[in-house]
């Protein structure tokens, strides 16, 4: 359905609800009354036309000096179609009612615009902030937040800092209080397992876990609020840092959102360098998510297997953009520089290299009988939690959803390609289980394998940039960008207001949402489970903070 | 193909792999080896041994020589310096041929390796990991972010430099700094701890 068919559709609902239909931008938007903003988003949710089964993300959006606005991006998987829908709220009472009854990801959503932007969402059942420390004082991310001296004792700037010496003993912290009956564990941020700063507050009644309350906020790097200081191009650095594992997409959903901002067109050969570079950080991303899990649950061989593999994808990064890590290749109207068929050829080579090792990966872990006993029927998520919890990427995958932006939402040039999408079937026991998410990375490996075999074999002669002028000033507007990320969906939604800086940035990532539904799952797990819940989702710290 | 609900059914199968058999060679016994006869003694250096049994060293030597050669480091990867932390431990740079192995735990290790940045909710947890660890201890800070901020000094989230937490021994440069940087910086810490006068402290603080 189209945006003017929804909005007339909305209007017949809601009479007077629409205050003013945004359609001049990149995104077309409809504003609607904020009172009514639960009562439009139960409406589009069930209606059996419209179906907006998935909340993409809400942010909260700083207009002053009188309003705030609050935009929900919504997406409809059945019909393929999105809509975002904005309200305006006053800037000193921002009340808007909750929609975490309607969506369970709007739960997370709303907890951190209200931590960083102070929107008070009515009716939330847990507002409390989310990745700032509790004692807090203000919120950061509105125009006029004046950043501290100190926090703490910690001076905030570089130049106020006197370096600790080894004289000054540092103080200990109190430990954690216990609940009756119930024994409560810290698990995190400094644990093996957790695969960076991740937090867990687990309720145990001896190994079984009653309830794992996730607690983030350990690695927010505050780069939205950067990324308002910075021009465009400028920006581009932080966007590697948003997933040190997959790079190249952040960097590319970046690109892309800042391209459909200015109307610029990619040259064609910078699309396919931009896929091949992508498909190969794929990879190298899925060999840490597999070759950490199966670390986690003892196996370390596989995981030495899967590193050393990888320095060779890091070997082949370097020739394609100098660096082995953050790699910030690509460049808003193509990419950096280009790659050339020497490079080319080696990718072909490793290639040939590594497609039997993938069996021997199979022949040592996966078929493995202990291993499919630790991980088939565990934490089952299922298709409806998955999609109430805004799950993307492969975990939705897993679930039987066969939903990839690569294929659904197409960008660059991934139509021309042919490849598969693989979803969970429940190989070893239930659809979505800990297993499938397993496996599913494992294939998705595979069919990175082939899109490359093709993109190498078609890779146009050309331009690898487009012409850009030096300073970046689009016009007043928005824009949002997404890409099929190793862990999901990285969409970066813009604010431009005429200048050479955005005004907003809002940056949802897959694992975001992934974090809240281990709390769904948790209880009656056991407490080793949750280190291969935590795995299989394939949770790091920094997409979930950022 | 459109509709998300019915999709599992209609997609083919595909196998699962299954475990293949290894053949498990049978075992052969190596022929006994043949001693070559032992050397005569030579005169000793020290009265009542024989040469190369005994050797003359300083205390403080002889403690930082075990020392430095099995530094414990503490797992404590917070972003994105980790990757590089976890490929240095892997099979190319093998950060174990120097002795220096992961600790889960920071009450048996000797090094934190400070990976990545540090913000204002994660610092009163670094202090006390550091609180935990036993003397003597080191603390490499590893990348941008831990020697000053780094790239995210303008946030209003981190703190500019993990040295105002805690002392801080080896500054190590980079974003993040390369697998073979980080092995220069172990190097040099035990340099660092090749240097130490025990003694000296013990007599000093009785």
């Amino acid at each position: 359905m189209t945006f003017a068919e929804i909005t007339q559709r909305l209007g017949t609902a809601f009479p007077d609800g629409i205050e003013v239909v945004e359609d001049t931008l990149m995104d077309p938007a409809v504003r609607i009354r904020a009172d009514l903003a639960h009562a439009v988003c139960l409406w589009l949710r069930d209606d059996p036309d419209l179906h907006m089964d998935t909340l993409r993300v809400i942010t909260a959006t700083d207009r002053p000096p009188e309003s705030i606005d609050v935009v929900w991006h919504l997406l409809s998987m059945r019909h393929r179609h999105t809509l975002v829908l904005k309200a305006r709220l006053p800037r000193e009472t921002p009340d808007v009612s909750t929609v975490s009854d309607l969506w369970a990801s709007a739960n997370w959503f709303e907890r951190e615009q209200w931590d960083l932007m102070g929107v008070n969402f009515t009716g939330h059942p847990d507002l409390r902030r989310l990745m700032m420390p509790i004692d807090w004082v203000g919120h950061p991310l509105r125009k006029d937040y004046v950043r501290p001296d100190s926090y703490h004792g910690i001076p905030t700037s570089r130049d106020a800092v006197t370096p600790v010496t080894r004289a000054e003993i540092p103080r200990h912290l109190p430990k954690a209080e216990p609940t009756d009956d119930l024994m409560l564990i810290n698990m995190g941020p400094v644990h093996p397992a957790t695969h960076g700063v991740l937090n867990f507050l687990l309720e145990t009644d001896g190994e079984i876990v009653r309830h794992a309350k996730p607690d983030v906020g350990y690695l927010h790097r505050s780069i939205e609020k950067i990324a308002e200081m910075n021009t465009y191009a400028g920006t581009m650095p932080y966007t590697d840092r948003v997933d040190y594992l997959g790079g190249m997409m952040t960097n590319q959903g970046w690109a892309m959102a800042c391209e459909r901002l200015l109307g610029i067109e990619v040259p064609r050969r910078a699309e396919f360098c931009r896929v091949i570079a992508c498909e190969l950080n794929r990879i190298a991303s899925h060999l840490v998510g597999t070759g950490s899990m199966s670390m986690d649950l003892g196996a370390y061989t596989p995981f030495i297997h899967w590193l050393r593999e990888r320095e060779t994808i890091n070997d082949i990064m370097e020739r394609i953009c100098g660096a082995r890590l953050t790699y910030t290749y690509m460049r808003i109207g193509g990419v950096c520089r280009d790659i050339d068929r020497e490079t080319l050829d080696k990718i072909s080579a490793w290639l040939d290299h590594f497609e039997p090792i993938c069996a021997e990966f199979d022949r040592l872990i996966t078929g493995n009988e202990i291993f499919v006993h630790r991980l088939a029927n565990v934490a089952v998520l299922t298709k409806e939690v998955a999609l109430s919890y805004s799950i993307v990427g492969p975990n939705l995958r897993a679930s039987g959803v066969k939903w990839d932006l690569r294929r659904d939402e197409p960008y660059s040039v991934y139509p021309e390609l042919d490849f598969d999408i693989p979803v969970g079937l429940g190989w070893r026991g239930t659809v979505g289980d800990c297993y499938d998410r397993l496996l599913l990375r494992l294939f998705e490996i595979r069919e990175c394998i082939k899109i490359l075999r093709q993109a190498i074999a078609m890779i146009p002669d050309g331009e690898v940039r487009a012409k850009v002028p030096r300073i970046l000033k689009p016009a007043a507007n928005e824009a949002y960008g997404r890409v099929e990320a190793p862990r999901g969906e990285a969409g970066f939604y813009v604010t431009s207001d005429g200048t050479d800086k955005p005004w907003r940035v809002r940056i949802r990532t897959g694992c975001f949402t992934a974090m809240p539904v281990i709390e769904h799952m948790s209880p009656g797990l056991m407490i080793a489970d949750i280190v291969a819940v935590i795995g299989s989702l394939d949770v790091i710290a920094p997409e979930v903070d950022r | 193909m459109s509709d998300p609900n019915d999709l599992p059914g209609t997609e083919a199968p595909i196998a699962v792999p299954e475990p293949v058999p290894v053949p498990v060679p049978a075992p052969v016994l190596a022929p006994a080896p043949v001693l070559a006869p032992a050397p005569l003694p030579s005169p000793a250096c020290v009265p009542g041994s024989m040469p190369g049994e005994v050797i003359t060293t300083t205390v403080d030597n002889f403690v930082n020589w075990f020392r430095e050669g099995s530094i414990w480091y503490m797992l404590f990867a917070t972003a994105c310096c980790g990757i590089e932390l976890m490929q240095t431990g892997g099979p190319r740079t093998d950060l174990d041929r120097f002795g220096a192995v992961p600790r889960s735990s920071p009450r048996q290790s000797d090094l934190m390796i400070i990976a990545g940045t540090i913000t204002y909710k994660m610092a009163d947890r670094v202090r006390m990991l550091y609180a935990q660890m036993p003397e003597p201890r080191y603390v490499i800070a590893m990348g941008s972010c831990a020697n000053c901020g780094g790239l995210f000094q303008r946030g209003y989230s981190v703190i500019p430099g993990v040295d105002s937490v805690i002392p801080v021994d080896i500054y190590l440069p980079g974003c993040p700094p390369r697998p073979e940087a980080l092995n220069e910086a172990i190097l040099r810490l035990q340099d660092l701890m090749h240097g130490e006068r025990w003694t000296q402290k013990i007599k000093g603080n009785a």
